[in-house]
C-alpha cells in the first residue's frame, strides 16, 4: 500500500481569505477517495491548489504527488506528470476547436513522456470512438471548447479529456452537479472505464448519488479548511442521515 | 514622372477636368491636406508621409489581359475576367461631405477611375501590386451594381517592391435598391515596404445591404478611412480584423451615417497589439434627424500582447433623434485569464495557450466570412503572421473538416 498523493499542513488562501488551516490528506494509490463537506469547507480550494490555480496562494505546506513536491510547479507540468482535474465549470473557449485544444493537450503528453504525437486522423478516430461511448453528439468535438455546450456535455466533454489524457491522479470536482440520471450514467461510466487499481481518484462532491456508480475506497470530510473524519464507505450514509454539524473529529 | 512633394500636391491637381473635380478641390481646400491635428490622423504619423518626395506616376493605361480575377499593377488594371464589364472612367459621382481630405485628393490625383459595373450577380479578386519604389500611388476603383443583385469583392495586396511608397487608394461602391454586397479586405504590411491610406466610400440605397471585412495584419502603418451613407431601411455590417506589432501605426477611421429610416448598422472591431504597435478604431456612428427606426451596433475591443503596445479606441455615437436603438462599447484588456488557466491545466503550456486564445480572439471574424476559401486564406494570411509561417493544420482553424479529414484517411 502506498499513496500517491500526500498533504501536510495545508495553508492556504484566496485572496486575504484563509480557506484551508492545516490540512493532511494522504490518498493511497489505486482507490477511489471522496470528500465531502459543507458549502464553503473548501473543497474547491483544495483541488485547485492542487492543480496550481491562480486564485490561491499556498502559504503552507506541501503536496507530494509520487513522493515530490509539486506546490511550485506550473499547472502544465502538473499536468503533464498526470495530474487532472475535472472543473465543475468548464470554461467556455470561443474560437478554440474543440478538437485542436484536446489534440495539442494529449499530444503535449505524449512528447512529455517520450511517446510519437497522434496525426490528426489518428486523433480524430479516438476522439469520436470515446464520444459515442459517453453519448456526446460527435460534432461537439468540431464546435469552439465548451463553447453553447449544456451543462451535461460539459461535464461528459470534460471526462472526455480524462479519457483522452489518461491522467494518474483524477479530481472530479462536482462531476455530478447537473447531470440528469443518463448524463450521470455515461460520466459514471466513462470514469470506471478508466480505474484500473493503478490510478487515484479523488471525488469532490455534495451528493450520494455518483457514488450509487463509482464505488469509493475512502470518504473523507472536510470542515472549515481541514479535514475532520477519514472512513470507508459507509461513512456517506451516516452523512445523508445526520449531516455534517454532529460530526466530531477523527 | 516627376518628383512631388505631397503636401504640395495641391498644384498638381488644379487641371483635373472630370465634373465633380470642383466639388473635390472646394473640399478638399476645406477641409486641407490632414496635420497631426487632424482628429482623423490623431494617431496616426500621418505628416512623416505628407511631407516626403515621391516620384508620382501618372497611370497610363495599357491592354487589359484576360484572366480569372482583376489584377491591377500600380493603380492600372493588366487583368480582369473576359465576362467582367471594366472601364476607365472620367466622370465619376463622388460623396461630397467625406470626411476624409484624402479622399478628395485621391480623386483629384486619378483623372480616370477603374468602374467595375455589376449587372448580375458577381464575384470578384482582386489583386492590387505595387511595383515601384519611393513612388506615390494614387487610383481609385468604382463598383456600381444593378438592383438586387449580390456582388462579392475579396482583394489582397502584394508590393514587395514598393518601398517607401505611398498608397491613396479607395472605393466608391454604389449600391442600388435591394443590391447585397460583400467587401473582404485582406492586407499583410511590412517594415519598409507601401503606406496604404484607404479611403472608402460606401453608398446603400434602399434595402441594399453590404457586409465589409478588413484583416490589417504585420509590423508597419496603414490607415483605412470609411463611411458608409444608408438610406431606407439599408444595413451595414463591418467587421475589423487588426493584428499589428513591431511599431506599426495600424487601424480604421469610419463614419457609419444613418441617412434615412429604419437602417441598420453593426461595426464589431479586434484588434490585437504586439510590442509597441498602435491600433486605432476611431468610428462614428451618425443618426440624421431623418433616421428614425433605426438600429445601431459598435464595439470593439482589444487585447494588449505586451507593456508596449497601445490602443487608440473612440467609439462615438451622435444621434439626433429619438426613435432608435443604438449601443456602442470598447473593451481594452489582456487575455482571459480563466481561459488561460483551462489550457494549461491540460498541459498546454503558457506560450502555447497565448497562441490559442489570440487564434480564437481572430477566428470570430475571420470565421465570419462565408466563402470558405476566402475563410482559409485570410486564416493563412493570420497565421503566416502571427506564427511567422503558415505552420497549422487546417484542425485548428477549420471546425468543419473533421470528418473530411476521417474520409480522406479511409
Amino acid at each position: 500500500m502506498s499513496n500517491m498523493v500526500e498533504i501536510k499542513n495545508l495553508h492556504a488562501n484566496i485572496g486575504d481569505k484563509h480557506i484551508l488551516k492545516g490540512l493532511d490528506l494522504a490518498l493511497e494509490s489505486g482507490k477511489v477517495h471522496v470528500i465531502m463537506g459543507p458549502n464553503g469547507a473548501g473543497k474547491s480550494t483544495l483541488s485547485k491548489a492542487i492543480v496550481g490555480h491562480y486564485d490561491i496562494t499556498v502559504k503552507d505546506g506541501e503536496i507530494l504527488y509520487k513522493g515530490e513536491n509539486i506546490i511550485d510547479e506550473e499547472p502544465e507540468i502538473r499536468a503533464l506528470k498526470g495530474i487532472f482535474l475535472s472543473f465543475q465549470n468548464p470554461v467556455e473557449v470561443p474560437g478554440v476547436s474543440n478538437a485542436y485544444f484536446l489534440r495539442t493537450a494529449v499530444n503535449a503528453k505524449r512528447v512529455f513522456e517520450g511517446k510519437e504525437e497522434l496525426n490528426a486522423a489518428e486523433f480524430l478516430r479516438e476522439a469520436k470512438a470515446l464520444a459515442t461511448e459517453l453519448g456526446m453528439k460527435p460534432e461537439l468535438i468540431a464546435r469552439s471548447l465548451n463553447e453553447g455546450f449544456s451543462g451535461g456535455e460539459k461535464k461528459r466533454n470534460e471526462t472526455l479529456q480524462m479519457l483522452m489524457l489518461e491522467p494518474d491522479f483524477i479530481i472530479l470536482d462536482e462531476i455530478d452537479s447537473g447531470l440528469d440520471i443518463d448524463a450521470l450514467r455515461a460520466v459514471s461510466e466513462g470514469i470506471n472505464k478508466i480505474k484500473d487499481g493503478k490510478r487515484t481518484f479523488l471525488i469532490i462532491t455534495h451528493y450520494s448519488r455518483i457514488l450509487d456508480y463509482v464505488k469509493p475506497d475512502y470518504v473523507h470530510v472536510l470542515k472549515d479548511g481541514q479535514i475532520v473524519k477519514t472512513a470507508g464507505p459507509e461513512l456517506v450514509a451516516e452523512l445523508e442521515e445526520k449531516g455534517y454539524t454532529t460530526l466530531e473529529e477523527s | 514622372m516627376k518628383s512631388i512633394v505631397l503636401a504640395e500636391s495641391l498644384q498638381e491637381v488644379q487641371n483635373v477636368d472630370f465634373s465633380a473635380a470642383t466639388t473635390a478641390l472646394e473640399r478638399l481646400e476645406k477641409l486641407q491636406l490632414p496635420t497631426k491635428k487632424t482628429e482623423e490622423y490623431r494617431y496616426f504619423d500621418i505628416e512623416k508621409y505628407l511631407s516626403k518626395a515621391y516620384t508620382y506616376i501618372k497611370p497610363e493605361k495599357q491592354p487589359i489581359e484576360e484572366g480569372s480575377f482583376v489584377e491591377i499593377v500600380n493603380g492600372i488594371v493588366v487583368r480582369a475576367p473576359k465576362d467582367l464589364e471594366i472601364v476607365y472612367a472620367k466622370e465619376r459621382k463622388i460623396d461630397d461631405a467625406h470626411f476624409d481630405a484624402l479622399y478628395y485628393l485621391g480623386h483629384l490625383l486619378s483623372p480616370e477611375v477603374i468602374e467595375i459595373c455589376c449587372k448580375n450577380d458577381t464575384k470578384i479578386k482582386i489583386l492590387h501590386r505595387y511595383t515601384q519604389a519611393n513612388a506615390l500611388i494614387a487610383y481609385r476603383v468604382v463598383v456600381t451594381t444593378a438592383p438586387n443583385i449580390a456582388v462579392s469583392i475579396s482583394e489582397s495586396f502584394i508590393g514587395c517592391d514598393a518601398n517607401e511608397s505611398l498608397v491613396l487608394y479607395g472605393c466608391d461602391v454604389h449600391l442600388q435598391r435591394d443590391a447585397r454586397f460583400e467587401f473582404i479586405k485582406d492586407e499583410t504590411l511590412v517594415t519598409g515596404i507601401y503606406t496604404p491610406i484607404h479611403s472608402h466610400f460606401i453608398e446603400l440605397q434602399e434595402q441594399s445591404s453590404a457586409n465589409f471585412f478588413s484583416f490589417d495584419f504585420g509590423n508597419a502603418d496603414g490607415l483605412q478611412l470609411i463611411k458608409a451613407k444608408l438610406m431606407h431601411a439599408s444595413s451595414f455590417n463591418a467587421n475589423h480584423l487588426l493584428y499589428a506589432k513591431g511599431e506599426g501605426k495600424r487601424g480604421t477611421v469610419s463614419q457609419i451615417v444613418h441617412a434615412a429610416k429604419d437602417a441598420r448598422s453593426s461595426q464589431k472591431a479586434k484588434n490585437i497589439l504586439g510590442e509597441k504597435a498602435r491600433g486605432i478604431f476611431d468610428a462614428l456612428i451618425k443618426i440624421e434627424p431623418e433616421g428614425g427606426g433605426t438600429k445601431a451596433y459598435q464595439n470593439s475591443q482589444a487585447v494588449l500582447l505586451n507593456d508596449g503596445a497601445y490602443m487608440a479606441s473612440k467609439p462615438q455615437l451622435e444621434i439626433y433623434i429619438d426613435d432608435v436603438e443604438a449601443s456602442h462599447g470598447s473593451t481594452i484588456g489582456e487575455l482571459d485569464e480563466q481561459q488561460l488557466f483551462y489550457l494549461r491545466s491540460r498541459g498546454i503550456v503558457l506560450e502555447e495557450a497565448r497562441k490559442m486564445l489570440i487564434l480564437a480572439f481572430a477566428n470570430e471574424i475571420i470565421d465570419a466570412i462565408e466563402d470558405e476559401r476566402t475563410k482559409e486564406s485570410v486564416h493563412l494570411s493570420f497565421e503566416n503572421v502571427y506564427y511567422g509561417q503558415g505552420q497549422l493544420e487546417c484542425i485548428a482553424t477549420c471546425h468543419n473538416c473533421s470528418d473530411a479529414i476521417l474520409r480522406e484517411e479511409s
